[in-house]
This record gives structure tokens, sequence and C-alpha cells, in this order.
């Protein structure tokens, strides 16, 4: 009888464990296929973004650009090219990033003003991008392999399925201790994300306000990042998308930081 | 009185072509900035005729247009200083600050021609192989960065290939640096062996005459760049002049200052380590006019090299840090002429260190930045010391102080030292 019991429990055991192996494989699988749809549709891309910054006191700032994107291998390397529109302090203002999905990013910013070519280190994804309650990594994506992930109960964000994932880095990360993401089923789109520190609280949001689908491609055209501590908010809502432009690769490059490809950014 | 005239309709026509073209071409974009700024000066025994280094208001027009292939852009300023007296409507100023086409000839060419303005090379605020015009009267006032160079008008063509890339830049015209003329700052003068002004009389209105405009007075600088891994070197040649008036030759009047003949031969490095941009990069100043340092009127040759990096220590924290070295050519010859001459005597090698920290506070609206220049050979030293504040997308706030200090009157920064002052500036940007 004993040994019975002994048996039952270790299948029991063995049950339980692979069911954990099979939920966690899934987790990630799920986050794999969402980084995907978000930060790697098409193989280039290119959009006008508007980033309104609301601060607590609904104070408004707006910053323009527009952005373009590579990529080098899907979930690999990307390259981005940001060219500044508004506001008009910082109108012609370039940027570029190489983001490396195993190392670090290289940056470089080009000030018309001075004709000045500056590489910017950029150990810290963590800092804000333009001042926006978005981080350097909410723009460009935190790979998947970075975190631990686990399947939470599904449910449901604004009317559609979603898998929900909680999400811990695995080296400590002063971004955040903790996220949730609310991943639509159908689009693999994140419709919600969560942020949280060390103490359980809820330091920022993100939402996807609009999806649309472009170049057959399911889209968030308007997104929206709140932050909870600050009580300030970032909407940011992107236009004239398109997918696979066929932008070549030495766009990406110094002689384009200072010369912008004309044919994209008027 | 007539060249008044040709500045005004020539500002009431750009106004009026902007105003014009705005309605009918989509694609004509207009904006800038107006400015107030406002600088007091903290020492009384300052002996310019100002009381004030700062007093301007400036309008800046920016008129850009962007088609397939090419992009004109042009940059006006009109400014009031009141530093100025006023005598011939001296106190209005027009600058055409930039003026030019860009345009790509084929796949591996581009071209910059008209007024522009130039920068290259990896210092921060350091110069080696930068050889184009500097505006140090703006710099040591608080007016904005992009004051601090001066536009040439010149042709620039790149080219861009597997191999790297290739500039080279013709400025027909020799453009000089602008340094303190005596008007609002002070500063040493070498043949009556003291700091000056033009509040000890009109004639220390400092302004050398420039080499005769000919063909081969042109400037021509030229660089070759490329990436070696996640690292760009380049290799630099500047045929030109001291951009500073640093030589002299006697005339019947006395010594007048010119603008030696310069050769200039360098290189650089910069790529990220450690967490951070390291930046190596060295020049050989070629004086043509002294090779042997015989002339104690011209700049003896000179070796510079300069090594820095920089890192983002914390959030929104990034801290710098260079060291500069200067090795004089014939040094012993030099050093016999200045003993005669009861002048200064610098050592053979110079040394410089600056740091530069930028602090960003209050989601990046606030921004403090200190950067010192300081050099132990030289005994002397420069702070810069700014805070700006972005009240909304179209005001910014700014205050900051110019410190010099020094032990001896001939050094580069200890010949300011008169010169310290703080300012308050207020910028609208439409």
């Amino acid at each position: 009888m004993k040994r019975y019991t002994q048996i039952m429990l270790l299948a029991v055991m063995a049950l339980l464990v692979r069911n954990l192996a099979v939920k966690a494989q899934d987790a990630t699988e799920i986050m794999k296929k969402s980084h995907m749809a978000y930060y790697y549709a098409g193989n280039d891309g290119a959009a006008e973004v508007t980033m309104r910054l609301i601060d607590k006191k609904g104070g408004e700032r707006i910053r323009e650009f527009t952005m373009l994107r590579i990529d080098k291998a899907d979930g690999g390397d990307q390259k981005y090219y940001t060219y500044f529109k508004k506001p008009s302090d910082v109108s012609r203002l370039t940027f570029m990033v190489y983001k490396s999905a195993t190392g670090n990013d290289q940056r470089w910013i080009y000030v018309p003003s001075i004709d000045l070519v500056k590489p910017i280190s950029a150990d810290d994804k963590n800092s804000s991008f333009v001042g926006s309650d978005f981080t350097y990594e909410d723009v460009s994506g935190r790979h998947w392999t970075e975190d631990n992930h686990k399947s939470l109960p599904d449910g449901q964000i604004d009317g559609k399925a979603v898998y929900v994932i909680e999400s811990v880095p695995k080296k400590p990360y002063k971004g955040f201790a903790k996220s949730i993401s609310y991943i639509d089923k159908d689009t693999y789109l994140p419709l919600q994300e969560e942020y949280f520190d060390d103490k359980g609280e809820m330091i920022r949001r993100l939402h996807a306000d609009k999806i649309e689908v472009i170049d057959g491609i399911p889209t968030v055209t308007v997104r929206s990042m709140e932050n909870l501590k600050k009580g300030s908010k970032t909407i940011v809502e992107f236009s004239k998308i398109t997918y696979n432009v066929g932008l070549k690769d030495d766009i990406f490059t110094e002689r384009y930081l200072k010369t912008p490809p004309h044919e994209y950014i008027k | 009185m007539k060249k008044i005239i040709s500045n005004k309709s020539l500002i009431l026509i750009f106004l009026l072509a902007a105003v014009m073209a705005a309605p009918v071409r989509a694609d004509l974009k207009l904006d800038g900035f107006m400015q107030g700024l406002y600088g007091g000066r903290l020492d009384e025994k300052n002996p310019t005729s100002s009381e004030q280094t700062a007093n301007e208001s400036r309008l800046q027009l920016r008129l850009e247009q962007i088609n397939d292939k090419s992009e004109f852009f042009g940059r006006l300023d009109f400014t009031y200083d009141g530093t100025r007296d006023g005598q011939n409507n001296d106190n209005y100023i027009w600058e055409l600050r930039e003026a030019y086409l860009k345009t790509r000839l084929g796949s591996h060419i581009d071209l910059k021609l008209g007024r522009q303005i130039m920068t290259w090379g990896t210092g921060d605020l350091i110069f080696i192989n930068d050889a184009f015009a500097k505006d140090y009267r703006s710099f040591f006032i608080g007016r904005d960065d992009q004051y601090l160079k001066a536009p040439q008008n010149a042709l620039r063509m790149e080219y861009y290939g597997g191999i790297g890339s290739v500039a080279l830049i013709w400025t027909p015209r020799f453009e000089p640096n602008r340094l303190p003329d005596g008007r609002t700052l002070s500063y040493f003068n070498p043949f009556s062996g003291t700091i000056v002004g033009t509040g000890m009389g009109e004639q220390y209105y400092f302004a050398p005459a420039l080499p005769p405009a000919k063909f081969e007075n042109g400037e021509w600088a030229s660089r070759f760049s490329r990436t070696v891994g996640t690292f760009n070197a380049a290799l630099y040649f500047y045929k030109g002049f001291y951009k500073n008036p640093n030589g002299a030759i006697m005339t019947p009047e006395g010594p007048m200052p010119i603008f030696p003949k310069l050769n200039l031969y360098g290189a650089s490095l910069r790529g990220p380590l450690a967490g951070g941009i390291v930046w190596l990069e060295g020049g050989y100043y070629d004086s043509r006019q002294d090779r042997g340092g015989q002339n104690p009127l011209m700049p003896n040759s000179s070796t510079s090299g300069l090594a820095g990096f920089e890192r983002q220590i914390a959030t929104n924290l990034t801290v710098n840090a260079q060291w500069q070295v200067d090795i004089m050519s014939s040094y012993d010859t030099y050093k016999a002429q200045q003993t005669g001459m009861h002048a200064y005597v610098r050592d053979e090698v110079y040394h410089l260190f600056t740091s530069r920290i930028t602090k960003l506070l209050h989601s990046e609206l606030v921004t403090v930045s200190g950067f010192v220049f300081y050099s132990p050979t030289d005994e002397d030293l420069y702070a810069r010391l700014s805070t700006e504040y972005k009240y909304t997308d179209q005001v910014t706030f700014a205050v900051g102080a110019n410190i010099f200090d020094g032990k001896h009157d001939a050094t580069s920064f200890g010949q300011f030292r008169r010169d310290d002052n703080v300012y308050l500036k207020v910028t609208y940007n439409y």
C-alpha cells in the first residue's frame, strides 16, 4: 500500500513537472510570437510618428518624427533611423540606433546646427526616449530571452481574448521587477502591458488604443504609456505606415545621418 | 549708410520671399526662434568699454525645402546688439548663418554647396583636426552651442564607397576664428604685454587683416573615414592658415598680427568601450612660415594628442573626461627667444584636462551642465556652467556663467580672467 502511494505521488509529481514545463514553453513561445508581431512586422518599415507628452497637470508637448526600420533577421539585430520634425528646436536632428539582440546597442546623434556627429554611450536602455514615458527599450523592444515567462489564466482586454503572461527579468533590472502582458490570441499584439517595481506596485502601463491592418499586417497605430508614479502619459500615433519598403542598408549609416533620405522624410 | 540700406532691403526680400512662398509651396518650411540674451560681467577691472557682456535680441529665420533628390536650407539671424554704441546704426546686425544646397550626385557622391557650418574630429570642445572657424566671442558669453561654429562659404564633396568615405572641402576665402576683440571681452596683447580692451582706447579693438583674397589663399580640408568593427577611424589633412592670428610680421608702423600658413595632418579613432565611448585623436601642425622655429614672431610647429572617455554613470547623468597634450617643436630655440623678450614661456609639453558633467532632471526638461578646462602647465582654467529649463515646447529659460582664471596674462584662458560673466537667456521657438 505504502509502495503504491509512493508510485502515485511520483506519477503526480512527474505530471505536474511536465505540465509546468509545457506551460513555461508556451509562455515563452507566446512572448516570442508577440515580439515578432509587434517589433518585427515586415522586413522593414517606415512611419510618421507623433508623440504627445502629457504631464500630470495636463500640459502637452509634441514630438514629431519620421522613423525607418530595417531587420537584419527576424528576432535578431535591427537598425532604426529617426528624423525629427517637431518641436522646432530639434527639427532636422537625426538619430540612429543599431539594436543588438544579444549585446549592447549603438546609438548616434547628428546635430545639424553645428554639423556634429556624435556616438552616444548606450548601456542604459531604461532611459527615457526624448523625454517621454517610453524608454528606448519600449521603442525597439526588450528581447524575450531576457526574462522568464509564465502563463497566468487567460483573460479579456477591450472585449478580445488574451493570453496573460507574467515576465520576470533573469538578471536584476532597474526598469521593472515584474511585468504582465495581455496578448491578443488572434494577432499576438500586446493589448496591454503592466510594469511593477520590486514592491509589487504598478509603475507604468501600456495600452494599445487603436489597431489597424496595414499591408495585411495587424498594427498598433495608437498606443499610450502611463507613468503611474509621475502621473504623466505619452500617446503615440503612427501614420503613413508602410512595410517592406525596400529600404537599403546604407540609409542606416553616417552618410544619411548627415543628409537624410529625402524621399522618405518629405 | 548705403550698406545698411542694402542690408535692410535684403532682409525685406528674404522675409517677403518667405511669406509669399509659404502658401504656394507646401513643401517650403519656415521656422526659427526669437531670443533675448543678457549678460553682466563680474570683474570691475575689465578694460573693455561695455559693462555688459551681452545685451541682445535675436530673430532667427529658418527656411527649408526638401525635394526627392535635394535639399535647400537657409538660416538668417537678425540681431539688435545693445552693447554697441549705436553709431551708424551698428547695433543692427544681420548674418546669413547658412544657405546651402545639398544634393546627391549618382549613388556615391553627396554635395553641399554654399554657406555652411562644418565640424569634424572627436574632441568635446577640443579641436585638433577641426580647422573650421569657431566663434569664441559667442562661446564665452552664453550664446547657444550652435554659435560656437562660424559659417564658411564652402564647396563640400563627399564620396561614399566600400572602402569608406572621402570628404573634400574647399573654402575659397579664408575664414578665421572669431576671437574676443576688446569690445565686450578683453584679451592679451603681446605687444603691450598686458590684457587690453577698448576701454583703454579704440586702438585696442582687435581686427587682424585676413590673407589677401587670392586663389592660393583658399582653405582645403579633407578627411578619409571608415568603420573598423564598431570603431570609426579617420585621417585628416588641412592646408590653409592658423585660425587664430598667432603670428606677426614687422611693418614700418610696428608689428602686425597675421594668420600664419599651416598644414595639418592628423588621425582619430572613436568607438564604444566599457559601456561608454572612447576617443583618440592626434595631429601635426606644420607651421609653414617657421619650420625651424627661427622666427620669434611666428608659431613653432607642434604635435597635439587627445584622449577622452564618456559614460552615462547613472540615469540621466553623463560624465566625460579628456586629456590633451601639445608638444612644441624646436622648443629650445623658442625658449631662448622668449626669455630674451621677457615674455611668458610656455612648457615644451602643454597639458590640458577637461571634464563635462550633464544631468537631466524633471523628465529631461531641465538640463544642468558643467564643463571645466584646466591646464596644469599654463596654470589656467575655464569653467562653463549652465542650467536650462524647457518651460514649454516653445519657451526655454537658461542661466549660466563663464569663469576664467589664470596665473599668467598670456595663456589661452588666463588672458580672459577679466571676462567672468553671468547670463540669462530666454528663447521662443516658433
